[in-house]
Order: C-alpha cells, then sequence, then structure tokens
C-alpha cells in the first residue's frame, strides 16, 4: 500500500472538512481567474475592435456613447449628423480615410450596418463566399451572423427597425439578399450585416425611392448632401490630426469627435477597478481558505495522534509522517485548484452566453494561462506551508505516551 | 532474540525505575507480570526502542538499539518487532484489509494478500475484512489487534497486557492464539501482565 493511499483514504474520511476548504479555496481561485480572464479577453476584443479608427465622427452627445454604438455597436446613437457637413471632414489633409456609416435596423438582433465596402478592408476582412455588395438591399454577413442564424448565398430576409429583435416594425418592402458571407475576423465585423448607405436610408425614408432608380453607386461618393448618416469613421494620417482636429470639430462645428482609443481606456479603467476590488476579495478568500487548510490538518493531526504513532510502531519515520500529512493537504488543494479553475471558465461561459444575446459578443473559453500557472504554485507554495506550520507536532510526538494514553 | 543489561529509565519527575535483567532466546515465549505501575508498559517500550533507557542497552536479535540512528530505529522496529496493544490502534479511515495490507507495507515489503488470507481466516476475520474497523465488535477487535502484531511476520511480538478485558475462558483462547501464532511464525513471544491467569500457560515468567 502507497502513502498516498492513505493518505486520500484520510482526506476523504472527513467528508464536511473537506468541503469547506475545498469551497473557499476553489472560490478564491476561480474569482481570480474568471475576472482575470474576464478583463484580458474584454481588453483584447476591445483594441481589436478599435484599432482601425482613429476618431468618431457623430451628433453630439456622450463620447463614449458614440464609440460604443458607432465603433463597438453594442450602444444606441447619440443621432444623426448631416453628410454634407461630414463629408468636408474627408478631405481635410490630415485625414487619410473617413468612412460613414449609417445604421438603426437589426435582423434578429444582428446590427445591420450600412457602410462603404472600404469599411471591411479597415477589419481585414475577407470574404470565405459569395461577393460584395453593389446594390442597394445587397448584404454580405459577419461569419458570426452566418452561423448563428443559418444565413446561406442568396437567402432573402426582412430587417425590423431598431436593435432588438422583433416582429413588429419589419420593413417588410425591402428584403435583403445575402450576396457574401465573410470569413471569422475576431472583430465586430462578425456580428454584423454589412449593405450600402442607400439601403439604409432607403429603409427608412419611403418618399426617396429615386436613389434606388438612378442606381447611384457606393464607390463613387455622390451622396445627396442632405442625406445624413450616423456616424463618421477617421483615420489620420498624421499623428498631428489626434490633437488639432478633435477640438476643432467639437468647438467649431455642430458635431462631435470622439477619440476610440482614448474613451475606451477610460472604460477600461473603470472596469479595472472593479476588477481589482474582485481580485482583493479573492485574495482574501485565499488566505482565509489556507488558514481553513491550516486549522483542519492541525485538527486532524490532533485527532489522529494516536495513528500517527501507531505508523510510528510500523516502521515510519517522521519525515513519512510529514509527508503523508503534506499528501493530504496538497490533494487538497489540487482538487481545489482544478475545481476553482472550471468553475472560473464556466464563468466566462455564462458571461459569454449572456453578452452573445445582449451584445452580440462572445468570450472564448481559454486553456489554462501563463498566470494561472503562477496563481498554481502560489496555491501550492501556500498549502506546504499551512501543512508545514499544523505539522510541528508530528517532530513533538511521543510515541510512547501517545499510545498509552486512552 | 532479546537481551536487556542493566536496563534503567527516569521519569521526569525524578522517579527511577531498575529492571531485571531480561535474555529471551528465539522463538521462545515470555510473561513479565507484575501488578499496575511497576513501569511494564515502559519496560516494553525501552525494549522496543521507543523510550530511550537512562542507563543500559537493549539488543534485538543481536543489534544493540542505542547503535541505529532514528531513522534506521523506526525502520528496524517496523520490520522487526510486532506490537498488540492494551487498547487496539487502527487506522480508522481504512477497512479491516487495509489496515492490515498497511502493516504489511511498511518499511519496505510488499502487500502479500495470501499471507492477510490466511490469518484471517485463522483468527475468523475472513467475512470481516471489507469492513470499517469501526463496525467491528469489541472480540472482532481483539483479534484484528493480534493479528496486526503478526501479519508482518515479526521476529519478536510484544503483547501489553493481551487479556486483561476478557473472561476466562476468552483469556485462556487468547493466549492460545498468540502462542499458537507465534509457533507458525517463528518468533518470539514477550508478554507483559498483572493478570495472573495466564501464569500457568507459560514456563517462562519474569516477576517485576
Amino acid at each position: 500500500m502507497k502513502l498516498a493511499y492513505l493518505a486520500f483514504k484520510n482526506m476523504v474520511s472527513k467528508p464536511l472538512n473537506l468541503l469547506l476548504s475545498l469551497l473557499l479555496l476553489s472560490l478564491s481561485v476561480s474569482l481570480v481567474t474568471f475576472v482575470l480572464q474576464l478583463s484580458q479577453q474584454l481588453d483584447g476584443q476591445l483594441s481589436k475592435n478599435i484599432a482601425p479608427f482613429d476618431m468618431v465622427v457623430g451628433a453630439k452627445g456622450s463620447p463614449l456613447q458614440l464609440v460604443l454604438s458607432s465603433v463597438l455597436h453594442v450602444d444606441f446613437p447619440t443621432g444623426n449628423i448631416k453628410l454634407k457637413e461630414a463629408a468636408a471632414l474627408q478631405k481635410h489633409p490630415f485625414v487619410q480615410t473617413a468612412i460613414p456609416v449609417s445604421y438603426g435596423d437589426n435582423y434578429k438582433g444582428f446590427r445591420i450596418l450600412g457602410t462603404e465596402t472600404e469599411y471591411l478592408d479597415h477589419y481585414e476582412a475577407e470574404l470565405s463566399e459569395g461577393t460584395l455588395y453593389d446594390k442597394p438591399f445587397e448584404v454580405v454577413i459577419g461569419s458570426k451572423v452566418a452561423q448563428q442564424l443559418n444565413l446561406q448565398l442568396g437567402d432573402r430576409f426582412t430587417s425590423s427597425h431598431g436593435f432588438v429583435a422583433s416582429d413588429s416594425q419589419a420593413h417588410d418592402e425591402h428584403p435583403f439578399t445575402v450576396k457574401g458571407i465573410l470569413k471569422p475576423t475576431g472583430t465586430v465585423v462578425d456580428q454584423l450585416l454589412i449593405t450600402n448607405l442607400e439601403s439604409v436610408w432607403e429603409a427608412h425614408d419611403h418618399d426617396t425611392d429615386s436613389i434606388h432608380k438612378e442606381g447611384l453607386k457606393t464607390s463613387d461618393h455622390q451622396y445627396d448632401p442632405e442625406k445624413e448618416i450616423t456616424a463618421l469613421l477617421v483615420k489620420f494620417k498624421s499623428p498631428l490630426g489626434m490633437v488639432q482636429l478633435p477640438r476643432f470639430i467639437n468647438e467649431r462645428t455642430s458635431m462631435q469627435a470622439a477619440l476610440p482609443g482614448f474613451e475606451i481606456q477610460r472604460l477600461v479603467g473603470l472596469l479595472g477597478s472593479g476588477a481589482q476590488i474582485v481580485n482583493g476579495i479573492a485574495l482574501a478568500i485565499l488566505l482565509v481558505s489556507a488558514l481553513s487548510i491550516f486549522i483542519s490538518i492541525l485538527k486532524t493531526l490532533r485527532e489522529r495522534k494516536q495513528e500517527l504513532a501507531l505508523l510510528r510502531t510500523y516502521g515510519l519515520c517522521t519525515a513519512q509522517l510529514l509527508g503523508l500529512a503534506l499528501m493530504e493537504a496538497l490533494f487538497l488543494a489540487l482538487l481545489g485548484f482544478v475545481s476553482g479553475w472550471l468553475l472560473g471558465r464556466l464563468g466566462i461561459w455564462c458571461i459569454s452566453q449572456y453578452m452573445q444575446t445582449s451584445y452580440g459578443y462572445t468570450l472564448q473559453i481559454k486553456g489554462p494561462e501563463l498566470f494561472e500557472f503562477f496563481l498554481f504554485g502560489f496555491v501550492i507554495a501556500l498549502t506546504i506551508m499551512a501543512t508545514l506550520l499544523a505539522s510541528r507536532s508530528i517532530f513533538k510526538l511521543n510515541v510512547a505516551k501517545t499510545l498509552s494514553d486512552v | 532474540m532479546v537481551e536487556t543489561s542493566n536496563l534503567s529509565y527516569a521519569y521526569e519527575n525524578g522517579a527511577a525505575l531498575v529492571f531485571p535483567d531480561i535474555v529471551l532466546p528465539p522463538r521462545e515465549h515470555m510473561l513479565v507480570i507484575g501488578p499496575s505501575g511497576v513501569g511494564k508498559t515502559t519496560l516494553l517500550y525501552l525494549m522496543a526502542g521507543l523510550l530511550p533507557p537512562s542507563k543500559g542497552t537493549v539488543a534485538i536479535d543481536g543489534t544493540e538499539l542505542r547503535s541505529l540512528s532514528r531513522k534506521e530505529l523506526d525502520r528496524f522496529r517496523g520490520e522487526q518487532i510486532g506490537f498488540i496493544f492494551q487498547q487496539y490502534h487502527f487506522i480508522k479511515s481504512l477497512s479491516v484489509a487495509d489496515n492490515l495490507l498497511l502493516r504489511q507495507s511498511f518499511p519496505q515489503k510488499g502487500g502479500d494478500k495470501k499471507r492477510i488470507y490466511e490469518l484471517s481466516e485463522r483468527l475468523g476475520l475472513t467475512e470481516h475484512l471489507d469492513k470499517k474497523v469501526t463496525a467491528l465488535s469489541q472480540g472482532q477487535q481483539q483479534r484484528l489487534g493480534i493479528a496486526l502484531g503478526l501479519i508482518h511476520r515479526p521476529k519478536i511480538i510484544f503483547a501489553d497486557e493481551p487479556t486483561s478485558n476478557l473472561d476466562d475462558e476468552n483469556c485462556s483462547k487468547v493466549v492460545d492464539l498468540l502462542k499458537e501464532e507465534a509457533q507458525i511464525c517463528n518468533s518470539s513471544l514477550l508478554i507483559i501482565t498483572h493478570d495472573q491467569r495466564i501464569k500457568c500457560h507459560f514456563q517462562n515468567h519474569i516477576p517485576l
């Protein structure tokens, strides 16, 4: 028989003690890993999504809201701006590209974005099948949309008003046709249905059918200047633009300029302090769990004093008894860590499901990260320390006296 | 097998015990008999190396206990000596069979399931092997205690008051059992007791 077997048997012989220590340990581990994964993945997704654009120009309101709605497609837009006014910016010498976006409809909860095909280039989105849109009411759809709604090339559907899936306000008179399906990009594009600007205008302005009839092309930028768009996504040619343009727009025009990088940094900062609080709580629970392991080992050794003395008469030396206590504690630490880790990932999965339905974003269930190995090392070190502290009685064990005591 | 000379032990409170020399040849049986409180159990622990003597020496199978390091002594004790305690000591989280297996497994010998089966057969424990030790009756616990002292074929068996809680009939049974099993294992048997009833079963007595 191996000592490990005895350690295991000893561990499971006190299920309530075991459960308490396990619960505490796995709770703290799950909190730490969950918060870390969540903030890392959100951070990663956010920076990937805002990377293509330096500035957003939209209607006045909250700059964060403008960024969230026009770049990340999670919030409601601040309002509309005149295409005429926005178009002036396109010619500014600091501006490399300025892409108009217009939106306001959804299909089964996925947003329909009216923009130019150039938008896709900024996210390096490529077609996996089909072609890009050419005429109004043709769409290319993100990979996640295609997968979740099971849409295929040539499928037709009608959009509904707003951003929440509903059948009540369907634009029945203008069905869309799927022309292309995009490869997964890991960005917001995956969850969008992208069409040209005219489609969005036409779906809403019922008296401007003329545009459709004239067959205006999306590529030649000859829009009716009186048209409105939701926002203009800008990439600068020079960093100077970052310094001068936002201030100019905010002070001299009726529009608002927001810098996605800055706004998201602010948001992440807010989330970050929340994450730090949770991490602090998790650390406190981890220390309590180390304390509970310490107490439970102390208690067990006291209760099993006679068994330890008996083992000494069986020929086990002090080091082996210490090994027995260590093994028992390490079993517990291992079990607690693994279950806590799984629990943390389960949390990520649950949040991911929630975010999927509410915002269209999903999180990945990732394998163990480097930090988590460090955390594991820390938990093991803490367990060993607690056990050694609790096991000092093993060295002082008086076998003869213990065996004679009833 | 066991040889002590000039053995004495001083308690922390200053009281000192001086023991007569004991010489127990291999495969012989011996009774150390005396009233409660004269240090019988202390003598047993001294002989087993569980207590260091103040003076004198103990040799088991020709090995001077004092010449061994702490770790060597633990190992030597585990291999050469079998204990039958007055109070039964078991590992409560293990089954009867696992308790026996554990006793066989240290310091280094592997488990010998055949031996466990044979011994439990003779001691009437076979049908209880899978039970928890706490589920055994008094008598069964007593027999398991004896089994634990014998299972690893020790050179010497130390039994501490093995009969004190038993009625006359069971007392004779246990003594016979001990003598018989010691014989089968080729072990020396040293019983420490105040129980005058078992005096007649042994030729070798040492009064304390």
